[in-house]
């Protein structure tokens, strides 16, 4: 399949899997054919369940793919299945309940096409909590921006922060990543984005394009019922962190695990698994075996590789046996027997951190929680490797020592997730009603680490909750030129409420509740021609103040 | 006020659209539209019939029109809803002060600032009514509570002072008007009752400033 440009601009091939909920799949469709971006491919995957020929009926479109499987088979089959069939330039996919703003694709078009840095671009959508009638229809409860985070490649290795429904990638990139893995069944977005982000950057575009929606109470959505699975869940949380998409990987530098043991034991399987549930980076993890232990042995975590070493062989000699086949440019000397606290996530992490953000040379950083006695670090390979052939008479530290290599144990300021750190602090202080405190803490945060709008809205919020109006104001008139959202317009509401400007409250609260009672943006602008069947409000919702 | 939503972060919880019709209600009826207030609560009862918030604001707005037996029932439906609402037991309270059933508006008040001591409405409503009665022991107890959380709040310090006065509680009384007289100097009620109180002294026995 070849992807075609025409004086329309690149195609979008827009994916969209559907599993029993017909209910909605009309106003999902709807809301891609009332895109302003003409020149799309819709591919439309029915995975099993209830008929929706009925409503693909009502689309008389040109532009759409219908893929009609009665077979239930998940949806990463679906959106494999419906890869083969898409010929854009790019892609972008729609939850079968969620819905595009008219502009949607138009706007990450252009956003991809006006830099070449980033193959990937994601908006922001609100999150609609909504009551479920009995009948199936939706009551909209409120409107919330939950996530609205600029890319950060550490914290998507860690886990996942940019919305499947929201982003538009170039399909070469996802062809190149080898696809949707099938043998996932929740997290299938974040296994998607984490791929990708080994061969590109992701530009956030902190706009609000469309809508996904979140049933309150109990919900029947299949990803929400499985991830009640415990076990299942961690079981796919970790076959996507140690997934290792196809290399080379222009954006992330490999890490080698070398793992210092001087036998096959119990203290060696635990530190293996310990590296699989508390580290997330991508790894490769090396063990010096003899050829009688590695004879028979199965790892019971993924991405280990057997080093054969002469038996009773020194720690030296064992190392450099690994360093000679690693591939890593970084290397982790990992020591056996090295405790780990239950909640740790980024174990070596913490090390290797400050590694890549250090621009000097002869720098490592030692494990945390190592002892004289377990002692390990993180290198780059290239100067460990000099290390070793420069000073290979000397045991390990003191020849890392003699090669000039600066080595010591990382400030927390040097952990990741230093953002995340400050948020929690911050959350913690509005918790003790030090609302003052948690504005400058928000406030510090949008100035050093981004996501500016979303730190701007909780600090206009916190000061509001600190009674300084004014300064909560001017906070939140930064917020509103740039982007208004629901909840910035009650912030300001409140404000004016507070200082009985009621009128302006008013005014306010009204912009809020068109936002939260608009349920049909997309449609307004879908031509008459086009619109086959026509929208019935609810009957039993009461008519609202215009 | 008192937002359903206002100490969680702002982009998380699902009470948002009941709070915007509430909040709205209360607004209206705070600019004299009471079609549209009552429009905007009887939506939010309809989003969340559990909630008392948008029955005490019915009841505001029938008490503001003089619709006593209405706002009766609003204040009393939203008991039901929420045993602890001190907007409710306020509302009662004016209710029955209007009608001039004192005891009754008393208690009402009182369990009103039992529930919520920083509640202005029935501070000063208690003050009405404790004037009105001639009983302020308990009276001056939630003003002094008041002024503690907000003590810069004059007219509630100018309430106090009137009470200590009354009690012949005199230099209580005049360390609070010089309190409020530096907080606004242009308070005319305080300086009078000041002045007042000056003049009495000396009159009784050369007492000066």
């Amino acid at each position: 399949m070849t992807a075609k440009r025409s004086q329309h601009g690149p195609l979008v091939s827009v994916l969209i899997s559907t599993y029993n909920r017909p209910q909605y799949l009309e106003e999902a469709l709807e809301s891609i054919f009332a895109q302003t971006w003409p020149h799309l491919q819709v591919v439309l995957v029915r995975d099993g369940g209830a008929a929706v020929e009925d409503v693909v009926r009502r689309f008389s479109d040109r532009r759409l793919t219908f893929i009609n499987r009665s077979e239930n088979r998940g949806l990463p089959y679906s959106f494999n299945e419906a890869l083969a069939h898409a010929r854009g330039e790019y892609i972008c996919y729609l939850g079968d309940d969620d819905k595009f703003y008219p502009h949607h694709v138009q706007r990450l078009v252009e956003a991809i096409q006006s830099q070449d840095r980033c193959g990937a671009v994601y908006s922001d959508l609100y999150k609609v909590h909504c009551r479920l009638k009995p009948d199936g229809r939706r009551i909209v409860l409120a409107k919330n921006l939950e996530i609205s985070r600029d890319f950060d490649r550490m914290l998507m290795l860690q886990f996942n922060h940019v919305l499947h429904v929201s982003v538009l990638h170039r399909k070469d990139l996802l062809e190149r990543a080898g696809g949707y893995n099938e043998k996932l069944n929740v997290l299938i977005d974040w296994d998607l984005n984490r791929k990708l982000c080994f061969y590109t950057d992701f530009l956030h575009i902190p706009e609000i394009t469309g809508e996904y929606y979140g049933p309150v109470g109990e919900c029947d959505r299949i990803s929400v019922q499985r991830r009640k699975n415990v076990k299942d869940y961690l079981r796919n949380v970790l076959t996507i962190r140690t997934t290792r998409p196809p290399k080379p990987w222009p954006c992330i530098e490999d890490l080698s695990v070398l793992i210092l043991a001087e036998r096959l034991d119990e203290s060696l399987e635990q530190t293996l698994r310990d590296l699989w549930s508390h580290t997330f980076y991508p790894q490769q993890i090396y063990v010096p075996l003899s050829r009688e232990e590695a004879a028979g042995w199965k790892p019971a975590v993924p991405n280990v590789i057997p080093v054969l070493v002469e038996p009773q062989s020194p720690l030296e000699q064992r190392i450099d046996r690994m360093l000679a086949v690693c591939e890593g440019t970084y290397a982790a000397l990992v020591p056996t027997g090295l405790p780990v606290e239950m909640d740790e996530v980024a174990w070596l992490e913490r090390s290797l951190q400050p590694l890549l953000m250090c621009r000097r040379p002869n720098q490592a950083f030692e494990l945390a929680e190592a002892t004289d006695s377990r002692w390990g670090a993180v290198f780059r390979k290239s100067e460990l490797e000099y290390a070793r052939r420069q000073f290979n008479h000397l045991p390990l530290r003191r020849a890392v020592e003699a090669a000039g290599i600066c080595i010591r144990k990382p400030a927390f300021e040097e952990y990741p997730f230093q953002f995340d750190h400050f948020l929690a602090a911050a959350e913690q202080k509005q918790q003790e009603g030090d609302w003052v405190y948690a504005a400058k803490v928000y406030e510090y945060l949008a100035e050093h680490f981004g996501n500016e709008l979303w730190m701007r809205t909780r600090q206009a919020h916190a000061l509001e909750q600190a009674g300084r109006l004014a300064e909560a104001r001017e906070t939140l008139e930064q917020v509103q030129a740039v982007r208004p959202t629901v909840s910035s317009l009650l912030i300001a509401a409140r404000i004016c409420q507070k200082q009985k400007n009621y009128r302006q409250a008013i005014d306010f609260y009204e912009q809020a509740r068109m936002v939260l009672e608009t349920r049909d943006r997309c449609r307004r602008i879908v031509s008459p021609a086009r619109r086959k069947t026509s929208w019935k409000p609810a009957s039993d919702e009461p008519a609202m103040v215009s | 006020m008192d937002f359903a939503g206002a100490l969680q972060n702002p982009d998380q919880g699902w009470m948002q659209r009941y709070d915007v019709l509430k909040e709205l209600g209360d607004c209206y009826a705070s600019v004299g539209e009471y079609d549209n207030a009552r429009r905007c609560y009887e939506q939010a009862s309809w989003l969340e019939p559990d909630e008392a918030g948008p029955y005490v604001g019915t009841g505001v707005i029938e008490l503001q029109q003089g619709r006593l037996e209405d706002a009766e029932l609003a204040f009393r439906v939203a008991l039901r809803l929420d045993g602890c609402s001190s907007r409710a037991y306020a509302g009662l309270a004016m209710i029955a002060q209007q009608c001039g059933r004192l005891q009754q508006a008393f208690d009402y008040y009182l369990k009103s600032l039992e529930l919520d001591s920083n509640h202005l409405t029935a501070l000063l409503g208690l003050f009405q009514v404790s004037c009105q009665m001639g009983t302020f022991s308990q009276v001056i107890h939630y003003l002094q509570i008041y002024l503690q959380v907000h003590p810069a709040d004059t007219a509630v310090m100018f309430c106090l002072a009137a009470l200590y006065a009354k009690e012949g509680r005199i230099q209580r009384a005049k360390d609070l008007l010089k309190d409020i007289l530096a907080l606004e100097p242009g308070h005319e009620d305080a300086r009078q009752l000041l002045e007042e109180m000056e003049h009495k002294a000396m009159q009784k026995g050369g007492y000066s400033l």
